[in-house]
């Protein structure tokens, strides 16, 4: 079976939220309270354990030329990247590729470690306090595995939000990448080959935007944890080695002095 | 950009009302941060975080602090009754017994700070070289049965057990392994820090793991020596444990910096405001700098070790200790600020 996955397009988001709410209600999700941010219309913030699709609102009022003025809205989610900082770091097997190829926390096997969370280079997966487990977006695996496509996507009015075999999503991302260059439109993909992809591999879930990824809050250059591990413990061992040779030189050489 | 106040660290929900998000000030304070967001070319989403920080509390500082006293004191016992004097037997007793109840505690901190404690055993399920969380709790699993197996052996020289079931494993394969293992245990944990997307502490992973290791080696020396000036033992023991925590402590201070120049911008979470202060203070100055110039004068004498004065010990100990807490605090702490602040990782990738 192909890998499944998202294609959100920031160019054709409206910001209504309908994927957040639908999200929400699909996958059971609590609130998290009524209250306003004061940055913009978002008073979401962020993904979080509850939050599994976020739109964010990002106003570029220019004071010259106001025509020149934008305001992008993009719904965020969990990338499912090819190389899971999270799925790599689960010390309990509870995070899985399942077989949609998404990267999957089963409930019922996570025991709230944490060690997930600061392990995403994309701040996505998160441990809600009330379950103690780790949760995130799960690609609406119940609805596909009724065949089904994901809450978000289904409710999306504008089809900013598509979902489908992530071979196809691609071309038809390309295809979108290029009609909005010949008008003359900024339009980068986020995820697919760029140096984004460079640790992570090609997102399952990914973004086609029209200014740089740090104005999405998307890190243009996001980290696999497991990298910093070969020296981090050749760093350690050796220490530790050279502890137990002083250790060793300071009790023999004791006893040769017998002092 | 550069100037623009630092947003508190991000709220959701209901936490905007809680924190006064409709006071005056706070609406002028939001308008102010905002407007320095506005026009193309600016560089985060309202400052929110990137990044998502760790839940951890005070259970995992005093984990990585109790492990690394612990863990150095198991080896210190071993390299005692394998290279020591018959006067070290006091060492190799408190070091046996310290490693015992270092790794009982450090598997109840560690089980304690779970979101689901009682599915600890899951970790047990699957074994995971990649993670560090899932090496490491099989670390803590051979720690504490090694320790176990040399403190069967302790109490039956001790006498306060008649037979050591275990007591047919030969003797140097099993002080070895104990050795072995509590080395491990020491490392594993500086790994898990700087196996994670946080800019701090990924940027210290050439520094951290020797930092925890080298930091565990003098708190397990100080607190070896705090328990020989209360229970008795030989001054002899005494100055060679006061030698390794002067050689630790100068090796740990000496990385410390090393860390700091090369984790740049985003080090500053560890090591500039309160927290840098708290560090420097509590651990470069009550930790490194006092005992050294307190055990100097002992360390370099070419005299027979007189016993040392007992006050003066414990509270050298205590400094120490203190200061080993501090760094793992801060350490970890600096996690949660360094998460918080979108450039660090934006601006700064690896």
């Amino acid at each position: 079976m192909s890998e499944m996955g998202f294609f959100t397009d920031v160019t054709l988001c409206i910001g209504c939220k309908a994927c957040e709410v639908a999200c929400k209600q699909w996958n059971q999700l609590p609130s998290d309270g009524f209250a306003l941010s004061g940055d913009s219309y978002d008073n979401t913030g962020r993904l979080s354990s509850t939050t599994w699709r976020h739109v964010a609102f990002v106003e570029q009022m220019d004071r010259e030329t106001p025509a020149a003025s934008r305001w992008m809205m993009m719904s965020d989610v969990c990338k499912h990247c090819t190389n899971a900082g999270c799925f790599e770091a689960c010390p309990t097997g509870a995070i899985v590729r399942n077989e949609f190829g998404d990267v999957y926390v089963q409930p019922d096997v996570c025991n709230g470690c944490g060690y997930c969370v600061p392990s995403c280079p994309f701040g996505v997966v998160a441990v809600q306090q009330s379950s103690g487990v780790a949760q995130k977006c799960t690609l609406c695996y119940d609805r596909q595995k009724d065949g089904l496509e994901p809450a978000c996507a289904k409710s999306c009015p504008t089809d900013s939000i598509t979902f489908g075999p992530v071979e196809e999503l691609r071309a038809k991302a390309e295809a979108r990448v290029e009609a909005l260059r010949s008008q003359g439109r900024e339009a980068h993909l986020y995820g697919v080959d760029g140096e984004e992809t460079r640790d992570v591999g090609p997102l399952n879930a990914f973004f086609l935007i029209p200014d740089r990824p740090e104005v999405f809050n998307l890190p243009p250059k996001p980290v696999l944890p497991s990298k910093f591990q070969p020296e981090a413990y050749a760093v350690g061992l050796l220490a530790a080695m050279t502890m137990t040779v002083v250790g060793i030189s300071v009790f023999r050489g004791f006893r040769e002095g017998s002092a | 950009m550069e100037t623009k106040p630092q947003q508190p660290a991000q709220r959701h929900g209901s936490e905007y009302q809680a924190a006064g998000q409709f006071s005056p000030d706070a609406v002028a304070a939001s308008m102010q941060r905002n407007d320095g967001g506005f026009g193309r070319g600016q560089d985060t989403y309202y400052d929110h975080p990137v990044l998502r920080k760790a839940h951890w509390r005070w259970e995992i500082v005093a984990y990585f602090f109790v492990g690394g006293a612990s863990a150095a004191s198991a080896a210190l016992a071993s390299i005692a009754h394998l290279f020591g004097d018959p006067d070290d037997e006091a060492l190799v007793r408190n070091g046996r017994y310290a490693a015992l109840a270092g790794s009982a505690i450090s598997s109840v901190l560690l089980v304690k700070d779970l979101g689901r404690p009682e599915r600890f055993l899951n970790m047990l399920r699957i074994f995971k070289l990649k993670s560090p969380m899932s090496v490491g709790v099989y670390a803590l699993m051979t720690f504490a049965t090694t320790s176990g197996f040399a403190a069967l052996e302790q109490a039956r020289a001790d006498g306060v057990i008649g037979a050591d079931p275990f007591g047919w494993v030969p003797r140097r394969p099993r002080v070895a392994a104990h050795a072995v293992s509590a080395a491990f245990m020491a490392c594993y944990t500086g790994v898990l820090l700087s196996a994670t997307a946080i800019p701090v502490w990924y940027r210290g992973r050439r520094h951290v793991p020797a930092i925890f290791v080298l930091s565990g080696a003098a708190t397990g020396c100080a607190l070896q020596n705090a328990l020989i000036a209360l229970f008795g033992g030989s001054p002899r023991t005494s100055k060679k444990l006061e030698t390794i925590e002067l050689l630790a402590a100068l090796a740990e201070a000496a990385l410390l910096w090393d860390y700091e120049r090369a984790a740049g911008d985003p080090g500053k979470a560890l090591f500039a405001g309160e927290r840098g202060r708290k560090l420097k203070t509590y651990t470069l100055g009550l930790g490194i700098a006092v005992p050294t110039l307190l055990s100097l004068p002992s360390v370099l004498s070419k005299k027979r070790p007189e016993k040392p004065h007992r006050l003066r010990t414990l509270l050298t100990a205590a400094c120490a200790l203190i200061g080993g807490y501090v760094l793992r605090e801060c350490v970890v702490y600096a996690g949660r600020d360094s998460a918080d602040d979108p450039r660090a990782y934006l601006r700064h990738p690896e």
